[in-house]
Protein backbone atom coordinates (compact mmCIF):
# COMPACT_ATOMS: atom_id res chain seq x y z
CA UNK A 1 0.00 0.00 0.00
CA UNK A 2 2.83 2.38 0.89
CA UNK A 3 6.33 1.89 -0.46
CA UNK A 4 9.12 4.12 0.69
CA UNK A 5 12.32 3.52 -1.27
CA UNK A 6 15.62 5.10 -0.35
CA UNK A 7 14.40 8.59 0.50
CA UNK A 8 16.89 11.22 1.54
CA UNK A 9 16.11 14.71 2.73
CA UNK A 10 18.35 17.52 3.90
CA UNK A 11 17.44 20.87 5.42
CA UNK A 12 20.40 23.08 4.66
CA UNK A 13 23.43 21.16 5.87
CA UNK A 14 21.39 19.04 8.26
CA UNK A 15 20.64 15.60 6.89
CA UNK A 16 17.19 14.73 8.22
CA UNK A 17 16.68 11.45 6.37
CA UNK A 18 19.32 9.14 5.00
CA UNK A 19 18.27 6.35 2.65
CA UNK A 20 15.02 5.48 4.42
CA UNK A 21 13.10 2.49 3.06
CA UNK A 22 10.16 0.48 4.36
CA UNK A 23 6.79 -0.71 3.23
CA UNK A 24 3.34 -1.33 4.61
CA UNK A 25 0.77 -3.72 3.26
CA UNK A 26 -2.93 -3.03 2.95
CA UNK A 27 -4.75 -3.08 6.29
CA UNK A 28 -1.53 -3.15 8.26
CA UNK A 29 -0.81 -0.93 11.26
CA UNK A 30 2.71 0.31 11.64
CA UNK A 31 4.19 1.95 14.71
CA UNK A 32 6.84 4.43 13.70
CA UNK A 33 9.22 4.80 16.59
CA UNK A 34 12.10 7.09 17.24
CA UNK A 35 13.40 9.74 19.61
CA UNK A 36 12.51 13.36 19.01
CA UNK A 37 14.23 14.75 15.94
CA UNK A 38 14.88 11.32 14.45
CA UNK A 39 13.04 12.04 11.21
CA UNK A 40 9.59 10.59 11.91
CA UNK A 41 7.70 13.75 11.05
CA UNK A 42 9.83 14.45 7.99
CA UNK A 43 9.11 10.97 6.64
CA UNK A 44 5.39 11.44 7.21
CA UNK A 45 5.45 14.85 5.55
CA UNK A 46 7.03 13.29 2.49
CA UNK A 47 4.45 10.50 2.33
CA UNK A 48 1.62 13.03 2.65
CA UNK A 49 3.18 15.18 -0.15
CA UNK A 50 3.73 18.16 2.15
CA UNK A 51 7.46 17.91 1.47
CA UNK A 52 9.39 16.38 -1.41
CA UNK A 53 12.34 14.08 -0.86
CA UNK A 54 15.73 15.05 -2.31
CA UNK A 55 16.09 11.57 -3.73
CA UNK A 56 14.27 8.25 -3.56
CA UNK A 57 10.63 7.51 -4.28
CA UNK A 58 7.43 7.06 -2.34
CA UNK A 59 4.47 5.23 -3.79
CA UNK A 60 1.06 5.24 -2.19
CA UNK A 61 -1.33 2.68 -3.63
CA UNK A 62 1.00 2.46 -6.63
CA UNK A 63 0.93 6.21 -7.21
CA UNK A 64 4.12 8.24 -7.06
CA UNK A 65 3.73 11.11 -4.58
CA UNK A 66 5.62 13.55 -6.78
CA UNK A 67 3.92 12.67 -10.06
CA UNK A 68 0.35 12.74 -8.83
CA UNK A 69 0.16 14.36 -5.40
CA UNK A 70 -3.56 15.12 -5.56
CA UNK A 71 -4.50 11.47 -6.07
CA UNK A 72 -2.29 10.55 -3.13
CA UNK A 73 -3.85 13.22 -0.92
CA UNK A 74 -7.33 11.88 -1.72
CA UNK A 75 -6.37 8.52 -0.25
CA UNK A 76 -4.68 9.81 2.90
CA UNK A 77 -6.04 11.14 6.16
CA UNK A 78 -3.29 13.05 7.93
CA UNK A 79 -2.95 14.26 11.49
CA UNK A 80 0.22 16.38 11.73
CA UNK A 81 2.14 16.61 14.98
CA UNK A 82 1.08 20.23 15.35
CA UNK A 83 -2.69 19.66 15.19
CA UNK A 84 -4.01 21.92 12.41
CA UNK A 85 -7.02 23.60 13.98
CA UNK A 86 -8.75 26.89 13.33
CA UNK A 87 -9.25 28.10 16.86
CA UNK A 88 -11.95 30.58 15.86
CA UNK A 89 -14.28 27.92 14.41
CA UNK A 90 -16.45 25.49 16.31
CA UNK A 91 -15.92 21.75 15.91
CA UNK A 92 -18.87 21.37 13.57
CA UNK A 93 -17.85 24.23 11.27
CA UNK A 94 -14.27 23.02 11.18
CA UNK A 95 -15.09 19.42 10.29
CA UNK A 96 -17.59 20.60 7.70
CA UNK A 97 -14.93 22.84 6.16
CA UNK A 98 -12.38 20.02 5.93
CA UNK A 99 -15.06 17.70 4.55
CA UNK A 100 -16.04 20.17 1.85
CA UNK A 101 -12.42 20.92 1.02
CA UNK A 102 -12.00 17.19 0.56
CA UNK A 103 -14.88 17.10 -1.88
CA UNK A 104 -17.70 15.80 0.29
CA UNK A 105 -21.17 17.28 0.11
CA UNK A 106 -24.84 16.66 0.89
CA UNK A 107 -25.84 13.43 2.61
CA UNK A 108 -22.41 11.89 2.34
CA UNK A 109 -20.89 14.82 4.23
CA UNK A 110 -23.62 14.69 6.87
CA UNK A 111 -23.15 10.93 7.38
CA UNK A 112 -19.40 11.28 7.68
CA UNK A 113 -19.73 14.20 10.12
CA UNK A 114 -22.06 12.13 12.32
CA UNK A 115 -19.74 9.14 12.17
CA UNK A 116 -16.59 11.11 13.01
CA UNK A 117 -18.19 12.98 15.88
CA UNK A 118 -19.47 9.71 17.30
CA UNK A 119 -16.26 7.73 16.74
CA UNK A 120 -14.00 10.43 18.15
CA UNK A 121 -16.23 11.09 21.14
CA UNK A 122 -16.94 14.69 20.25
CA UNK A 123 -20.72 14.62 20.69
CA UNK A 124 -20.73 16.92 23.72
CA UNK A 125 -18.18 19.34 22.25
CA UNK A 126 -19.76 19.55 18.81
CA UNK A 127 -20.88 23.16 19.09
CA UNK A 128 -17.93 24.47 21.11
CA UNK A 129 -15.32 26.82 19.74
CA UNK A 130 -12.11 24.88 19.16
CA UNK A 131 -10.03 27.46 21.03
CA UNK A 132 -11.96 26.62 24.20
CA UNK A 133 -11.47 22.86 23.99
CA UNK A 134 -9.11 20.93 26.24
CA UNK A 135 -5.95 19.45 24.75
CA UNK A 136 -7.56 16.02 24.56
CA UNK A 137 -10.59 17.23 22.66
CA UNK A 138 -8.40 19.26 20.32
CA UNK A 139 -6.46 16.11 19.53
CA UNK A 140 -9.71 14.24 18.88
CA UNK A 141 -10.93 16.99 16.63
CA UNK A 142 -7.68 16.68 14.70
CA UNK A 143 -8.22 12.96 14.43
CA UNK A 144 -11.81 13.45 13.27
CA UNK A 145 -10.48 15.80 10.59
CA UNK A 146 -8.17 13.06 9.34
CA UNK A 147 -11.06 10.58 9.18
CA UNK A 148 -13.72 12.79 7.63
CA UNK A 149 -13.31 11.53 4.05
CA UNK A 150 -13.07 7.87 5.09
CA UNK A 151 -9.52 7.48 3.76
CA UNK A 152 -7.90 4.11 3.11
CA UNK A 153 -4.69 5.33 4.69
CA UNK A 154 -4.22 7.14 7.98
CA UNK A 155 -1.00 8.91 8.86
CA UNK A 156 -0.97 10.02 12.47
CA UNK A 157 1.98 11.96 13.80
CA UNK A 158 2.18 11.52 17.58
CA UNK A 159 -1.59 11.14 17.98
CA UNK A 160 -1.37 10.64 21.74
CA UNK A 161 1.20 13.26 22.69
CA UNK A 162 0.19 15.45 25.60
CA UNK A 163 -2.87 13.41 26.49
CA UNK A 164 -3.72 11.92 29.87
CA UNK A 165 -3.75 8.11 30.27
CA UNK A 166 -7.51 7.83 29.86
CA UNK A 167 -7.46 9.87 26.66
CA UNK A 168 -4.51 7.83 25.37
CA UNK A 169 -6.55 4.69 25.89
CA UNK A 170 -9.44 6.26 24.00
CA UNK A 171 -7.26 7.10 20.99
CA UNK A 172 -5.68 3.64 21.15
CA UNK A 173 -9.10 1.99 21.11
CA UNK A 174 -10.09 4.12 18.15
CA UNK A 175 -6.97 3.16 16.18
CA UNK A 176 -7.57 -0.48 17.03
CA UNK A 177 -11.17 -0.28 15.89
CA UNK A 178 -9.99 0.98 12.51
CA UNK A 179 -7.53 -1.89 12.13
CA UNK A 180 -8.12 -4.13 9.17
CA UNK A 181 -10.16 -1.68 7.16
CA UNK A 182 -7.44 0.95 7.00
CA UNK A 183 -3.70 1.11 6.57
CA UNK A 184 -2.29 3.11 9.45
CA UNK A 185 1.09 4.59 10.27
CA UNK A 186 1.36 6.26 13.63
CA UNK A 187 4.47 7.70 15.17
CA UNK A 188 5.37 7.84 18.82
CA UNK A 189 8.41 7.99 21.03
CA UNK A 190 6.83 5.77 23.66
CA UNK A 191 7.37 2.06 23.08
CA UNK A 192 4.57 1.00 25.40
CA UNK A 193 2.12 2.75 23.12
CA UNK A 194 2.89 0.48 20.23
CA UNK A 195 2.36 -2.99 21.64
CA UNK A 196 -1.34 -2.67 22.51
CA UNK A 197 -2.11 -1.56 18.96
CA UNK A 198 0.29 -3.39 16.70
CA UNK A 199 3.36 -5.61 16.65
CA UNK A 200 4.92 -4.15 13.55
CA UNK A 201 7.37 -1.33 14.20
CA UNK A 202 9.91 0.62 12.27
CA UNK A 203 12.51 2.33 14.41
CA UNK A 204 14.29 5.39 13.12
CA UNK A 205 17.21 7.23 14.64
CA UNK A 206 19.20 10.17 13.30
CA UNK A 207 17.49 9.82 9.93
CA UNK A 208 18.23 6.12 9.45
CA UNK A 209 16.01 3.10 9.86
CA UNK A 210 17.69 1.00 12.53
CA UNK A 211 15.06 -1.71 12.98
CA UNK A 212 12.00 -3.01 11.19
CA UNK A 213 9.94 -5.91 12.44
CA UNK A 214 8.08 -7.39 15.39
CA UNK A 215 8.26 -5.17 18.45
CA UNK A 216 8.82 -7.91 21.04
CA UNK A 217 11.47 -9.64 18.98
CA UNK A 218 13.25 -6.33 18.51
CA UNK A 219 13.20 -5.59 22.18
CA UNK A 220 14.55 -9.06 22.99
CA UNK A 221 17.32 -8.80 20.45
CA UNK A 222 18.22 -5.42 21.76
CA UNK A 223 18.09 -6.35 25.42
CA UNK A 224 19.92 -9.64 25.01
CA UNK A 225 18.81 -11.02 28.39
CA UNK A 226 15.42 -11.55 29.96
CA UNK A 227 14.80 -9.85 33.27
CA UNK A 228 12.52 -10.97 36.07
CA UNK A 229 11.73 -9.11 39.25
CA UNK A 230 11.40 -11.19 42.40
CA UNK A 231 10.20 -9.88 45.72
CA UNK A 232 9.90 -11.93 48.92
CA UNK A 233 9.24 -11.34 52.61
CA UNK A 234 12.16 -13.55 53.59
CA UNK A 235 15.64 -12.48 54.57
CA UNK A 236 17.55 -11.30 51.49
CA UNK A 237 20.89 -13.13 51.59
CA UNK A 238 19.41 -16.63 51.67
CA UNK A 239 17.03 -15.81 48.80
CA UNK A 240 19.83 -14.35 46.75
CA UNK A 241 22.02 -17.39 47.24
CA UNK A 242 19.19 -19.76 46.25
CA UNK A 243 18.40 -17.71 43.18
CA UNK A 244 22.02 -17.78 42.09
CA UNK A 245 22.03 -21.54 42.46
CA UNK A 246 19.32 -21.90 39.77
CA UNK A 247 20.65 -23.23 36.45
CA UNK A 248 18.53 -20.81 34.41
CA UNK A 249 19.83 -17.71 36.15
CA UNK A 250 22.88 -15.88 34.88
CA UNK A 251 22.85 -12.85 37.14
CA UNK A 252 21.14 -11.64 40.32
CA UNK A 253 21.30 -8.10 41.56
CA UNK A 254 19.42 -6.27 44.31
CA UNK A 255 16.61 -4.10 42.98
CA UNK A 256 15.03 -0.99 44.41
CA UNK A 257 12.70 -1.81 47.30
CA UNK A 258 9.01 -1.13 46.87
CA UNK A 259 8.03 -1.96 50.46
CA UNK A 260 9.75 -1.64 53.80
CA UNK A 261 10.37 -5.29 54.67
CA UNK A 262 11.68 -8.33 52.78
CA UNK A 263 13.91 -8.22 49.73
CA UNK A 264 13.69 -7.56 46.00
CA UNK A 265 15.98 -8.74 43.20
CA UNK A 266 16.45 -8.32 39.50
CA UNK A 267 17.22 -11.71 37.98
CA UNK A 268 18.64 -12.04 34.48
CA UNK A 269 18.72 -15.04 32.23
CA UNK A 270 18.55 -16.05 28.59
CA UNK A 271 15.26 -15.66 26.72
CA UNK A 272 14.97 -19.33 25.87
CA UNK A 273 14.61 -20.30 29.53
CA UNK A 274 11.37 -19.88 31.48
CA UNK A 275 12.73 -17.89 34.38
CA UNK A 276 9.40 -17.18 36.01
CA UNK A 277 8.43 -20.86 36.13
CA UNK A 278 11.81 -21.85 37.54
CA UNK A 279 11.70 -19.25 40.28
CA UNK A 280 8.11 -20.08 41.08
CA UNK A 281 9.09 -23.72 41.54
CA UNK A 282 11.99 -22.73 43.75
CA UNK A 283 9.79 -20.47 45.87
CA UNK A 284 7.34 -23.30 46.50
CA UNK A 285 10.14 -25.68 47.51
CA UNK A 286 11.62 -23.12 49.92
CA UNK A 287 8.21 -21.90 51.07
CA UNK A 288 9.04 -18.26 50.31
CA UNK A 289 6.32 -15.76 50.72
CA UNK A 290 6.53 -14.00 47.35
CA UNK A 291 5.34 -10.44 47.03
CA UNK A 292 6.32 -10.07 43.41
CA UNK A 293 7.29 -12.23 40.43
CA UNK A 294 7.06 -10.95 36.89
CA UNK A 295 9.05 -10.30 33.75
CA UNK A 296 10.31 -6.79 33.26
CA UNK A 297 8.61 -4.79 30.55
CA UNK A 298 11.12 -3.38 28.15
CA UNK A 299 11.38 0.29 28.60
CA UNK A 300 11.71 2.43 25.56
CA UNK A 301 14.83 4.01 26.94
CA UNK A 302 16.69 0.73 27.31
CA UNK A 303 15.61 -0.57 23.93
CA UNK A 304 16.54 2.62 22.20
CA UNK A 305 19.88 2.83 23.87
CA UNK A 306 20.56 -0.76 22.88
CA UNK A 307 19.31 -0.35 19.31
CA UNK A 308 21.10 2.92 18.65
CA UNK A 309 24.29 1.50 20.16
CA UNK A 310 24.05 -1.47 17.80
CA UNK A 311 23.45 0.83 14.86
CA UNK A 312 26.45 2.97 15.73
CA UNK A 313 28.72 -0.05 16.17
CA UNK A 314 27.59 -1.50 12.86
CA UNK A 315 28.09 1.84 11.21
CA UNK A 316 31.61 2.33 12.52
CA UNK A 317 32.46 -1.22 11.59
CA UNK A 318 31.28 -0.47 8.08
CA UNK A 319 33.54 2.56 7.87
CA UNK A 320 36.57 0.69 9.23
CA UNK B 1 -13.61 26.72 -8.65
CA UNK B 2 -15.61 24.98 -5.93
CA UNK B 3 -12.28 24.30 -4.20
CA UNK B 4 -11.50 27.98 -4.05
CA UNK B 5 -15.06 28.75 -2.92
CA UNK B 6 -14.69 26.44 0.08
CA UNK B 7 -11.46 28.16 1.09
CA UNK B 8 -13.00 31.56 0.38
CA UNK B 9 -15.98 30.92 2.65
CA UNK B 10 -13.80 29.74 5.53
CA UNK B 11 -11.34 32.63 5.18
CA UNK B 12 -13.92 35.35 4.66
CA UNK B 13 -15.95 34.05 7.59
CA UNK B 14 -12.87 34.04 9.80
CA UNK B 15 -12.48 37.80 9.44
CA UNK B 16 -15.83 38.27 11.10
CA UNK B 17 -15.30 35.58 13.75
CA UNK B 18 -13.13 37.99 15.67
CA UNK B 19 -13.46 41.67 16.57
CA UNK B 20 -10.41 42.42 14.40
CA UNK B 21 -12.55 42.82 11.28
CA UNK B 22 -14.77 45.43 12.87
CA UNK B 23 -11.85 47.32 14.37
CA UNK B 24 -10.17 47.33 10.97
CA UNK B 25 -13.20 48.57 9.12
CA UNK B 26 -13.94 51.26 11.67
CA UNK B 27 -10.32 52.45 11.65
CA UNK B 28 -10.31 52.44 7.87
CA UNK B 29 -13.45 54.53 7.64
CA UNK B 30 -12.63 56.94 10.46
CA UNK B 31 -9.08 57.65 9.29
CA UNK B 32 -9.96 57.88 5.62
CA UNK B 33 -13.03 60.05 6.02
CA UNK B 34 -11.29 62.11 8.69
CA UNK B 35 -8.31 62.83 6.45
CA UNK B 36 -10.61 63.70 3.60
CA UNK B 37 -13.09 65.82 5.52
CA UNK B 38 -10.49 68.03 7.21
CA UNK B 39 -9.59 69.55 3.86
CA UNK B 40 -12.88 69.02 2.03
CA UNK B 41 -14.61 72.26 3.01
CA UNK B 42 -11.45 74.30 2.43
CA UNK B 43 -11.23 73.17 -1.18
CA UNK B 44 -14.82 73.98 -1.94
CA UNK B 45 -14.99 71.44 -4.78
CA UNK B 46 -17.69 68.75 -4.81
CA UNK B 47 -15.52 65.80 -5.79
CA UNK B 48 -13.72 62.88 -4.15
CA UNK B 49 -10.25 63.45 -5.57
CA UNK B 50 -8.87 64.21 -2.16
CA UNK B 51 -10.27 60.95 -0.82
CA UNK B 52 -8.93 58.77 -3.63
CA UNK B 53 -5.68 60.71 -3.70
CA UNK B 54 -4.95 59.69 -0.10
CA UNK B 55 -5.48 56.00 -0.81
CA UNK B 56 -2.12 54.96 -2.37
CA UNK B 57 -0.26 56.09 0.73
CA UNK B 58 -2.92 55.11 3.24
CA UNK B 59 -3.37 51.59 1.86
CA UNK B 60 0.37 50.94 2.11
CA UNK B 61 -0.29 50.49 5.82
CA UNK B 62 -3.85 49.22 5.78
CA UNK B 63 -3.58 46.40 3.25
CA UNK B 64 -0.44 44.66 4.60
CA UNK B 65 -2.11 44.76 8.01
CA UNK B 66 -4.97 42.75 6.50
CA UNK B 67 -2.80 40.46 4.40
CA UNK B 68 -0.10 39.72 6.98
CA UNK B 69 -2.02 36.81 8.45
CA UNK B 70 -2.80 35.11 5.13
CA UNK B 71 0.02 32.54 5.29
CA UNK B 72 2.00 33.52 8.37
CA UNK B 73 -0.86 32.67 10.71
CA UNK B 74 -1.46 29.28 9.11
CA UNK B 75 2.22 28.48 9.44
CA UNK B 76 2.16 29.37 13.10
CA UNK B 77 -1.00 27.42 13.99
CA UNK B 78 -0.16 24.41 11.81
CA UNK B 79 -3.16 24.75 9.50
CA UNK B 80 -0.70 25.43 6.69
CA UNK B 81 0.07 21.72 6.67
CA UNK B 82 -3.64 20.94 6.44
CA UNK B 83 -4.15 23.33 3.53
CA UNK B 84 -1.12 22.02 1.66
CA UNK B 85 -2.25 18.40 1.97
CA UNK B 86 -5.83 18.98 0.83
CA UNK B 87 -6.64 17.24 -2.45
CA UNK B 88 -6.75 20.46 -4.44
CA UNK B 89 -4.10 22.37 -6.38
CA UNK B 90 -2.11 24.86 -4.31
CA UNK B 91 -3.31 27.55 -6.69
CA UNK B 92 -6.93 26.98 -5.63
CA UNK B 93 -6.07 27.41 -1.95
CA UNK B 94 -4.15 30.58 -2.73
CA UNK B 95 -6.91 32.12 -4.84
CA UNK B 96 -9.54 31.32 -2.22
CA UNK B 97 -7.46 33.09 0.41
CA UNK B 98 -6.62 36.01 -1.85
CA UNK B 99 -10.19 36.72 -2.86
CA UNK B 100 -11.41 36.42 0.73
CA UNK B 101 -8.94 39.11 1.79
CA UNK B 102 -9.81 41.19 -1.25
CA UNK B 103 -13.53 40.88 -0.51
CA UNK B 104 -12.87 42.01 3.02
CA UNK B 105 -11.17 45.11 1.66
CA UNK B 106 -14.12 45.73 -0.67
CA UNK B 107 -16.46 45.61 2.33
CA UNK B 108 -14.38 48.33 3.97
CA UNK B 109 -14.39 50.29 0.73
CA UNK B 110 -18.19 49.97 0.45
CA UNK B 111 -18.38 51.63 3.84
CA UNK B 112 -17.15 54.87 2.23
CA UNK B 113 -20.24 55.11 0.02
CA UNK B 114 -21.80 57.84 2.19
CA UNK B 115 -19.01 60.12 0.89
CA UNK B 116 -20.20 60.20 -2.76
CA UNK B 117 -23.79 60.51 -1.52
CA UNK B 118 -22.81 63.49 0.61
CA UNK B 119 -20.83 65.06 -2.22
CA UNK B 120 -23.69 64.72 -4.67
CA UNK B 121 -26.05 66.28 -2.13
CA UNK B 122 -23.71 69.25 -1.72
CA UNK B 123 -22.94 69.86 -5.35
CA UNK B 124 -22.83 68.39 -8.78
CA UNK B 125 -19.83 66.02 -8.90
CA UNK B 126 -18.50 64.19 -11.94
CA UNK B 127 -20.02 60.77 -11.27
CA UNK B 128 -17.82 59.20 -13.95
CA UNK B 129 -14.70 60.23 -12.04
CA UNK B 130 -16.16 58.84 -8.82
CA UNK B 131 -16.98 55.49 -10.42
CA UNK B 132 -13.57 55.24 -12.06
CA UNK B 133 -12.02 56.33 -8.75
CA UNK B 134 -13.68 53.39 -7.03
CA UNK B 135 -12.51 51.04 -9.77
CA UNK B 136 -9.00 52.40 -9.26
CA UNK B 137 -9.28 52.02 -5.48
CA UNK B 138 -10.37 48.39 -5.89
CA UNK B 139 -7.53 47.61 -8.31
CA UNK B 140 -5.00 49.39 -6.10
CA UNK B 141 -6.15 47.40 -3.07
CA UNK B 142 -6.01 44.21 -5.10
CA UNK B 143 -2.42 44.89 -6.10
CA UNK B 144 -1.28 45.74 -2.58
CA UNK B 145 -3.10 42.65 -1.30
CA UNK B 146 -1.22 40.42 -3.75
CA UNK B 147 2.07 41.97 -2.66
CA UNK B 148 1.17 41.62 1.02
CA UNK B 149 0.07 38.02 0.55
CA UNK B 150 3.35 37.21 -1.16
CA UNK B 151 5.39 38.67 1.69
CA UNK B 152 3.19 36.86 4.21
CA UNK B 153 4.12 33.62 2.47
CA UNK B 154 7.81 34.34 2.89
CA UNK B 155 7.52 34.91 6.61
CA UNK B 156 6.70 32.74 9.57
CA UNK B 157 5.48 35.51 11.82
CA UNK B 158 3.01 38.25 11.14
CA UNK B 159 5.11 41.17 12.32
CA UNK B 160 7.86 40.47 9.80
CA UNK B 161 5.18 39.88 7.17
CA UNK B 162 3.53 43.24 7.73
CA UNK B 163 6.83 45.16 7.76
CA UNK B 164 8.07 43.48 4.60
CA UNK B 165 4.66 44.03 2.99
CA UNK B 166 4.67 47.73 3.81
CA UNK B 167 8.16 48.07 2.40
CA UNK B 168 7.28 46.24 -0.82
CA UNK B 169 4.13 48.32 -1.36
CA UNK B 170 6.11 51.46 -0.61
CA UNK B 171 8.63 50.60 -3.34
CA UNK B 172 5.85 50.28 -5.91
CA UNK B 173 4.40 53.57 -4.69
CA UNK B 174 7.64 55.54 -4.63
CA UNK B 175 8.80 54.36 -8.06
CA UNK B 176 5.78 56.16 -9.53
CA UNK B 177 6.75 59.54 -8.09
CA UNK B 178 8.28 61.82 -10.77
CA UNK B 179 11.06 63.18 -8.48
CA UNK B 180 12.20 59.67 -7.72
CA UNK B 181 12.08 58.74 -11.40
CA UNK B 182 14.16 61.74 -12.44
CA UNK B 183 16.68 61.05 -9.68
CA UNK B 184 17.15 57.49 -10.91
CA UNK B 185 17.31 58.82 -14.47
CA UNK B 186 20.22 60.99 -13.29
CA UNK B 187 22.15 57.84 -12.34
CA UNK B 188 21.11 55.58 -15.20
CA UNK B 189 19.49 57.56 -18.01
CA UNK B 190 16.06 56.24 -18.92
CA UNK B 191 15.94 53.62 -16.17
CA UNK B 192 13.93 55.72 -13.73
CA UNK B 193 11.30 56.57 -16.33
CA UNK B 194 11.05 52.94 -17.33
CA UNK B 195 10.49 51.86 -13.72
CA UNK B 196 7.99 54.68 -13.27
CA UNK B 197 6.04 53.55 -16.28
CA UNK B 198 6.08 49.79 -15.74
CA UNK B 199 6.18 49.45 -11.96
CA UNK B 200 5.24 52.80 -10.39
CA UNK B 201 1.57 53.21 -9.72
CA UNK B 202 0.98 56.99 -9.58
CA UNK B 203 0.55 57.53 -13.33
CA UNK B 204 -1.88 54.64 -13.67
CA UNK B 205 -3.86 55.47 -10.57
CA UNK B 206 -4.05 59.22 -11.23
CA UNK B 207 -5.59 58.61 -14.63
CA UNK B 208 -8.45 56.82 -12.95
CA UNK B 209 -8.97 59.71 -10.54
CA UNK B 210 -9.55 61.90 -13.55
CA UNK B 211 -12.22 59.55 -14.82
CA UNK B 212 -10.16 57.73 -17.43
CA UNK B 213 -10.11 53.93 -17.31
CA UNK B 214 -7.73 52.89 -20.04
CA UNK B 215 -6.80 49.39 -21.09
CA UNK B 216 -3.14 50.11 -20.35
CA UNK B 217 -3.88 51.07 -16.74
CA UNK B 218 -6.11 48.05 -16.24
CA UNK B 219 -3.35 45.89 -17.71
CA UNK B 220 -0.85 47.46 -15.30
CA UNK B 221 -2.89 46.67 -12.18
CA UNK B 222 -4.14 43.24 -13.23
CA UNK B 223 -0.77 42.30 -14.70
CA UNK B 224 1.26 43.22 -11.63
CA UNK B 225 -1.31 41.56 -9.36
CA UNK B 226 -1.01 38.38 -11.42
CA UNK B 227 2.79 38.56 -11.22
CA UNK B 228 2.74 38.63 -7.42
CA UNK B 229 0.10 35.89 -7.19
CA UNK B 230 2.19 33.75 -9.54
CA UNK B 231 5.30 34.37 -7.46
CA UNK B 232 3.30 33.34 -4.44
CA UNK B 233 2.15 30.10 -6.07
CA UNK B 234 5.68 29.33 -7.25
CA UNK B 235 7.03 29.89 -3.79
CA UNK B 236 4.38 27.59 -2.31
CA UNK B 237 5.32 24.85 -4.74
CA UNK B 238 9.05 25.41 -4.35
CA UNK B 239 8.82 25.27 -0.57
CA UNK B 240 8.46 21.48 -0.77
CA UNK B 241 12.00 20.98 -2.03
Amino acid sequence: MIEVRGITKSFGTMRALDDVSFQIGKGEILGFLGPNGAGKSTTMKIITTFLAADSGTVEVDGIDVLKNPLAVRHRIGYLPENVPLYLDMNVHEYLRFVGEARGLSGNKLRDRLDWCVEACGLTTEFKKTIGELSKGYKQRTGLAQALIHDPDILILDEPTSGLDPLQIMGIRELIKSLAGSKTIIFSTHILQEVSPVTDRVVVINEGRIIADGDVNALARDAMQTNRVYVGARQFGDAVEADLRALAEVSEVSPAEMTSADGCRFEVRGPFDQDLVAAIDKLAREKAWELTELHEATFSLEDTFIALTRDARENGSRGVA
Amino acid sequence: MSNSMTIFRREFGSYFNSPIAYIFIIAFLVLNSGLFMTSFFLGGAADLRGFFGNLPLFLIFFIPAVSMRLWAEDKKTGTFELLMTLPMPTRDVMLGKYFAAFAFYLVALLGTLPLPIMVSALGNPDMGAIVSGYIGAALLGGLYMAIGMFTSGLMRDQISAVILGIMACFVIFILGIPTVATTIDGWVPGFGSMLQHYLGLSDHFNMMLRGVVSLGDLAYFLGLTTVFLTLNALWLEGRKY
